[in-house]
């Protein structure tokens, strides 16, 4: 098989690429992977369970929201593990996010006074150590998360 | 992807359980607004989720969730939840699902506090 219909290919020993369309369902390529990898890395099972939903929800965001949806658009998720901390960036072919949500409020969702979607930021911020937003390349937009294996 | 979710519904005592296999995402949707519908036919205002505790669960999903619990608060309804993981009782609990539905660590103990006097 060519490098270009791999979805996943190793970069380096600590480095994993992986590569997908931009298609509902395929986010979970990315977050076995990255489960994968954070297990080898000595993470903790409940670490790597928010990381897996972290994962999930940023490759979400990018189909929807950055790829818009666009089936011949691609997410790429590289995770590469040094001293101590794992980073997982999700890049999608976007240009960044415009309006971020508000926290949710889950009274004002129970009420129809706020959408019932739009949790994925938050559970990302939730979830991980440090998170950055709206990195825009020439190449697109990235989200890059990071969590710290403890002692 | 196409996505397809088991659904049961049955009336155990005065508690309306609905029983899902599958992952709960955005398009779970018409499974599960079926399978309340039907919950909420059986003349009861008692009301237990059972997930597929190896269910995945996202954004999409808890949209739909909440959407039901949105539901059930104008119907006055009493919501319970059991057979998630503890990671996703953590996620409903960050979301603030945990305000308006109980989990229940087994179905059993849902069935025995939804069952109790109102």
């Amino acid at each position: 098989m060519s490098d270009e219909n791999k979805i996943v290919r190793r970069l380096n020993d600590n480095t994993i690429e992986v590569s997908m369309p931009s298609k509902l369902g395929y986010e979970r390529i990315a977050m076995e992977s990255s489960a994968s990898f954070a297990k080898i890395m000595g993470f903790m099972k409940d670490r790597i369970e928010d990381l897996k939903t972290a994962v999930s929800e940023a490759c979400l965001n990018a189909m929807e929201h950055g790829n818009k949806g666009l089936d011949d658009a691609r997410v790429v998720v590289t995770m590469s593990f040094e001293n101590g901390i794992l980073s997982v960036a999700v890049k999608d072919e976007g240009t960044g996010i415009g309006a971020f949500p508000e926290e949710p409020d889950i009274e004002k969702k129970v009420q129809n006074l706020e959408p019932t979607n739009g949790l994925g930021v938050y559970l990302i911020r939730k979830l991980v150590d440090q998170v950055e937003f709206n990195n825009v390349t020439s190449e697109g937009h990235v989200v890059t998360m990071q969590m710290k294996l403890s002692d | 992807m196409d996505q397809v979710n088991t659904t049961r519904v049955e009336k155990r005592g005065d508690v309306a359980c609905i029983d899902i296999q599958g992952d709960l995402t955005a398009s779970s949707e018409p499974f599960l607004n079926d399978a309340y519908a039907k919950a909420c036919d059986c003349g009861t205002n008692r009301i237990l989720f059972t997930f597929d505790p190896d269910a995945y669960i996202n954004n999409g999903g808890i949209a739909i969730l909440i959407q039901i619990i949105a539901e059930g608060k104008k119907r006055d309804q009493q919501i319970g939840i059991t057979g998630i993981s503890d990671h996703f009782k953590k996620i409903f609990a960050l979301v603030g699902i945990t305000k308006f539905a109980t989990i229940y660590p087994t179905a059993q103990d849902g069935l025995n506090d939804l069952a109790g006097p109102d």
